[in-house]
C-alpha cells in the first residue's frame, strides 16, 4: 500500500503541480504548457522529409517552414521532451516502469489497440480543430478564464460520456 | 513588472527555450503522480469509477488562475504580454466532442499518451500513432474545413466579459464550481462504484486536500473584493492569428 501511495498522490496536489508547471511558463514565457503542437510540428516535420515542397505550400504546415525555419525549434517541442523525462523519471523512481499493454479485464490486447489507434485519429483531428488539447487549450484556457476553453472542456465530457456506453468492454 | 521574463527581456528566446525543459520536466512528474499515464484511469473518469481526472483538471486550472491573475495583480506579471488564447466557439465546441470521443474510444490525451511512452506503454504508443495521424489528416485536407476553423471568432473572450461582471468575482466562483463539482463527482462514484475497502489512508488525504482547497478559497474571496481593472486593461487587443485556407492568401 505505501508504494501505492508514492506513485499516485491524491488529485488535488497532483493538480496543483501541473497548475504550478503552467504558471511557471506563464512567467517565463507568457504563454501556457501543451503537447498536441509538438506532435503537429513532428509530423509536419517527417512529411517534409519525404515531400518537402508540397508541404512548405500546404496551407496549415507551410508556416512552420516559413523563412527557413525548423519545425521542431519550437518552445512546445522543447516542452515535450522535458515532460517525457519527468514522467520517465517519476515511473522509474515509483519503480513503474514496465512494457505492457493497459486495458480492462474483459478487453483483449488486439481490441486495446484498435480501438486506441481509432481514439488517437479522432483526437488528434480533433486538438486540430479546436486549437490544442486538454492542456494547451482545457488547461490553459481554462485559468486564462476563455470562453472557448470552457466550452471546450465541457464538450469533452460531453462527447466521453456519448461514448462511454459503446466502449466499456474495454475498460470496465 | 518583470514578468513574463522572456518578453520583458530579462531572459533571451535561446534560453527561454531551454527553461521549457524543467518546465515540461515537472508537467510530466506531475502527470505521473496523478494517475494520467494509466489509460484505464483517464476513462473511468467517464464511467464514474474513478473521478480523479476531473479533479486533477479543476485543482490544475484553480492554481494557474489563481497564479496568473493573482501575480497580475500584485504587479509582478504583465498579463498582456501573456498570450491569451482566442475564442472559435462553434469549431472549439465541435472539436471539444469529437475529442471527449477520442478520449474514451483511446483512453489517453495527447500529454497523457506521451507521459504514459515514457513510462512503457504500448496502448500509449499506438494512441499517438493515431493522433499523428489525425493532426496529418486536419493538416494535409486543412482547406476542406479551414473556413469553419476559422468561423464563429471572438477574440480573446472571457468568463467575465460573456457574464458581464467583475474579473475578481468569476474567479471566486470558478473555485467554487471547481469545489461544488469535486464534491459532486465524488458523490456520484460513491454511489455508483461504492468502494471496496476503507482506505486506511483516506483521513490525512481528506485534510490535506481540505487545507488546500481552504486556501484556494481564501484566495478567492480576496480577488472578489478588487476591482477588475486592477487585472488587466480590455483596451489592448490580444494578438492572434487566423491561419488563411490557402497558403500564401
Amino acid at each position: 500500500m505505501k508504494m501505492k501511495f508514492a506513485s499516485r498522490w491524491p488529485p488535488v496536489p497532483a493538480g496543483i503541480l501541473i497548475g504550478i508547471s503552467m504558471l511557471l511558463a506563464f512567467v517565463v514565457a507568457g504563454r501556457g504548457i501543451g503537447a498536441s503542437g509538438a506532435m503537429t510540428r513532428f509530423v509536419a516535420w517527417v512529411q517534409h522529409g519525404l515531400f518537402p515542397a508540397a508541404t512548405e505550400q500546404s496551407a496549415y504546415f507551410g508556416r512552420y517552414f516559413a523563412d527557413g525555419a525548423h519545425p521542431l525549434n519550437d518552445y512546445v517541442v522543447f516542452l515535450l521532451v522535458g515532460l517525457l523525462v519527468g514522467s520517465f523519471v517519476a515511473a522509474w523512481m515509483s519503480g513503474e516502469l514496465r512494457i505492457e499493454v493497459l486495458r480492462g479485464p474483459r478487453s483483449s490486447i488486439a481490441y486495446r489497440l484498435a480501438l486506441a489507434l481509432t481514439g488517437g485519429v479522432l483526437a488528434g483531428f480533433a486538438a486540430r480543430l479546436a486549437r490544442g488539447c486538454t492542456s494547451g487549450q482545457g488547461l490553459v484556457g481554462g485559468a486564462e478564464l476563455s470562453v472557448g476553453a470552457w466550452v471546450f472542456l465541457m464538450c469533452i465530457f460531453a462527447g466521453g460520456w456519448m461514448g462511454a456506453w459503446f466502449v466499456r468492454k474495454q475498460w470496465i | 513588472m518583470i514578468a513574463p521574463l522572456a518578453k520583458t527581456g530579462v531572459i533571451s528566446s535561446a534560453m527561454n527555450l531551454w527553461l521549457a525543459l524543467p518546465i515540461g520536466f515537472v508537467f510530466g512528474f506531475a502527470l505521473f503522480h496523478a494517475g494520467f499515464t494509466d489509460s484505464r484511469r483517464i476513462a473511468w473518469a467517464f464511467y464514474f469509477k474513478d473521478v480523479g481526472v476531473p479533479v486533477v483538471m479543476f485543482s490544475a486550472i484553480a492554481t494557474g488562475m489563481l497564479g496568473l491573475w493573482g501575480l497580475s495583480l500584485i504587479g509582478f506579471l504583465d498579463i498582456s504580454k501573456v498570450y491569451m488564447l482566442p475564442t472559435f466557439l462553434l469549431p472549439m465546441a465541435v472539436g471539444g466532442l469529437i475529442f471527449g470521443l477520442g478520449m474514451v474510444i483511446g483512453g489517453y490525451c495527447p500529454g497523457t499518451a506521451a507521459a504514459s511512452i515514457a513510462t512503457g506503454k504500448i496502448d500509449a504508443v499506438i494512441f499517438i500513432v493515431g493522433f499523428l495521424l489525425g493532426s496529418l489528416i486536419f493538416g494535409d485536407f486543412f482547406p476542406v474545413w479551414g473556413d469553419f476553423y476559422n468561423s464563429d471568432y471572438m477574440g480573446a473572450f472571457r468568463l467575465d466579459q460573456w457574464l458581464g461582471m467583475g474579473l475578481g468575482p468569476t474567479v471566486l466562483i470558478i473555485v467554487l464550481i471547481a469545489i461544488g463539482g469535486t464534491l459532486s463527482m465524488r458523490f456520484v462514484q460513491n454511489k455508483v462504484w461504492p468502494p471496496a475497502e476503507e482506505d486506511p489512508q483516506r483521513k490525512q488525504v481528506m485534510i490535506l486536500q481540505g487545507a488546500l482547497i481552504t486556501v484556494a478559497v481564501l484566495i478567492g474571496f480576496v480577488f472578489a473584493f478588487f476591482p477588475s481593472n486592477a487585472f488587466i486593461d480590455d483596451t489592448v487587443e490580444t494578438p492572434y492569428y487566423i491561419i488563411p485556407k490557402v497558403s500564401g492568401a
